[in-house]
């Protein structure tokens, strides 16, 4: 599959992860990668590239019930999806897609974890992937 | 600084004009507020404009210079402001600032808008270096999502329901209908509300406002100007801008830091308790609110962020009917965003013109009884937010 973003997100061999940076004075995330440490209360710039994931907590949710305007691309026929607010582990609270085939279903507070999913199919017929998370299953 | 007085307000109906320019609709609504402060044209010192990202204005959102080329080139100082849909509201503090200044007695403020059909993105860049376009790329996450997310979030923190949503709109409508200027005038029952097609869930179609044209107009002036033309002026008592701070809890590109306490809409109350501090005032002082209501979850939100009330009580004072213009805390007799559509660069202005008429007793049905202290904000694009509180 081909990154929607360069530079986004990266498959290990510990599974998915996204790629950011960290300040190594305070300690402060960012996703994607920053080339300053904008924390106004930091003694001083340092950062540093870091890889964040896969676990983080469901803050809140909605279903985008029409297409998204451009320059968001989707799958014919369009198919409702979720998009939530995840904070991860780190420290970092990210926008993201939910990946469910329930949308309606997902629980606020869930445990959730990063995937790499295809986002949609380029007219070339490539598959274009993204980032997303899903509610983990014990 | 020296007190800063509103001679005069004018509007241009809110809908949809296929004949008409964003010229045609500016100069209609200049016009009304050159006519309701008994100037004309050259006596104007200066304009403050809000810029327009879709229409007019050269493409460079020079949409002052094209009033001043339609009304007469007196030579006046133009000054253009963008700020997204907070560029009324920075136009105004602008306006203010000039006539408090002591440099102008006598300032045009306005704002215009057409919009595009349909749906529109929020970022008009298509660079990956843009976080805005990052994430609609990656996620596809336009405006009404971000508040679909706060309001679901909002139900499970305060048990909120989807009649509590509803209620608002019907409030809005209330209102709106007894608005000449508001381009949505039917009223609508709990059930018309309920039944419209969901958006975000949990907001439906008749809960986020769409787009729309429309055009005010507010001039500004000094204390002599004013008593010149009436006993009774309506004052600014206060006009401020702010931006966002980086403990806000909503992300404007991909991600942020996971906020330690609840912090949202930052650039809003920052503007807004900035406001009080000025004016030397409190919420307890204030009898109307016209507040961004692209969505009726702000309405809950926005009063229990700014000190209104405590979290989670917003929506038991909608139920009571204290957010009517009848109530203890009147929020958008205008009927609001709901009512008229966003317009976006000319909102902050026209918030300025029905605080205006609220204060002179004006408002016809929609009045709010004696009203003698009324507080306005905007928040837009890149974390601009803006207050003013008007008082007589």
């Amino acid at each position: 599959m081909t990154p929607v973003a360069v530079g986004l997100f990266v498959e290990t061999s510990d599974g998915p992860r996204l790629l950011g940076s960290k300040c190594a004075t305070c300690d402060t995330p960012y996703f994607p990668k920053a080339a300053i440490c904008n924390n106004p209360n930091c003694n001083g710039s340092n950062l540093e590239d870091a890889q964040f994931g896969p676990r983080g907590t469901l803050w809140g949710y909605t279903v985008q019930y029409y297409p998204p305007p451009p320059p968001a691309k989707y799958d014919e026929p369009y198919q409702p999806y979720a998009i939530g607010l995840v904070d991860m582990v780190e420290g970092l609270r990210v926008l993201t897609r939910i990946s469910t085939h329930a949308p309606e279903a997902v629980n606020v507070g869930a445990d959730v974890e990063l995937v790499i999913e295809k986002l949609y199919t380029d007219p070339q017929g490539n598959d274009v992937s993204t980032f997303k998370f899903r509610e983990v299953r014990e | 600084m020296r007190d800063v007085a509103v001679l005069g307000v004018g509007m241009h109906p809110w809908g949809k004009f296929e004949d008409k320019s964003i010229t045609d609709l500016s100069r209609i609504a200049v016009e009304a507020a050159l006519k309701d402060a008994s100037m004309s044209w050259p006596e104007i010192e200066a304009v403050s404009a809000a810029s327009s990202r879709f229409s007019g204005g050269k493409g460079w959102g020079l949409n002052g210079n094209d009033i001043v080329e339609e009304m007469g080139s007196t030579g006046v100082p133009v000054y253009n402001l963008s700020a997204g849909c907070a560029a009324g509201g920075n136009a105004f503090n602008i306006g203010y600032t000039l006539v408090a200044s002591g440099l102008y007695d006598r300032i045009l403020v306005f704002g215009a808008e057409k919009m595009p059909k349909g749906m529109i993105q929020t970022s008009g860049v298509e660079e990956e270096t843009d976080p805005e376009y990052l994430r609609q790329v990656s996620v596809g996450m336009p405006g009404p999502a971000f508040w679909g997310m706060l309001c679901r979030q909002r139900m499970d923190e305060f048990g909120t329901t989807e009649e509590d949503l509803a209620r608002i709109a019907v409030k809005a409508h209330d209102n709106g209908q007894h608005n000449e200027y508001a381009r949505f005038r039917q009223k609508f029952t709990l059930e018309d509300v309920l039944t419209s097609n969901l958006v975000s869930y949990p907001l439906r179609l008749y809960e986020i406002c769409p787009v729309s044209d429309g055009a005010a107009a507010v001039i500004l002036g000094s204390t002599e100007e004013a008593r010149k033309r009436t006993s009774e002026p309506v004052y600014v008592a206060s006009s401020t801008v702010a931006t966002y701070t980086y403990d806000d809890g909503i992300p404007r590109g991909l991600a942020s830091v996971s906020p330690l306490g609840k912090t949202q809409h930052s650039e809003a109350a920052l503007a807004v308790k900035k406001a009080f501090d000025d004016a030397g005032l409190g919420p307890k002082d204030v009898d109307l609110i016209e507040l961004q209501d692209n969505t009726v979850y702000y309405e809950l939100a926005f009063p229990e962020e700014w000190g209104f009330c405590e979290p989670g009580e917003a929506e038991s004072l909608v139920k009571k009917g204290q957010t009517a213009p009848s109530g203890k805390l009147p929020i958008n007799p205008s009927g609001g965003f709901l009512c008229f559509g966003e317009a976006t660069t000319a909102m902050g202005v026209f918030q300025i013109c029905e605080m205006t008429w609220q204060l002179r007793g004006d408002a016809g049905a929609r009045q709010v009884p004696d009203a003698k202290v009324a507080l306005s904000q905007t928040l837009g694009l890149g974390g601009n937010g803006t207050a003013a509180i008007l008082k007589r």
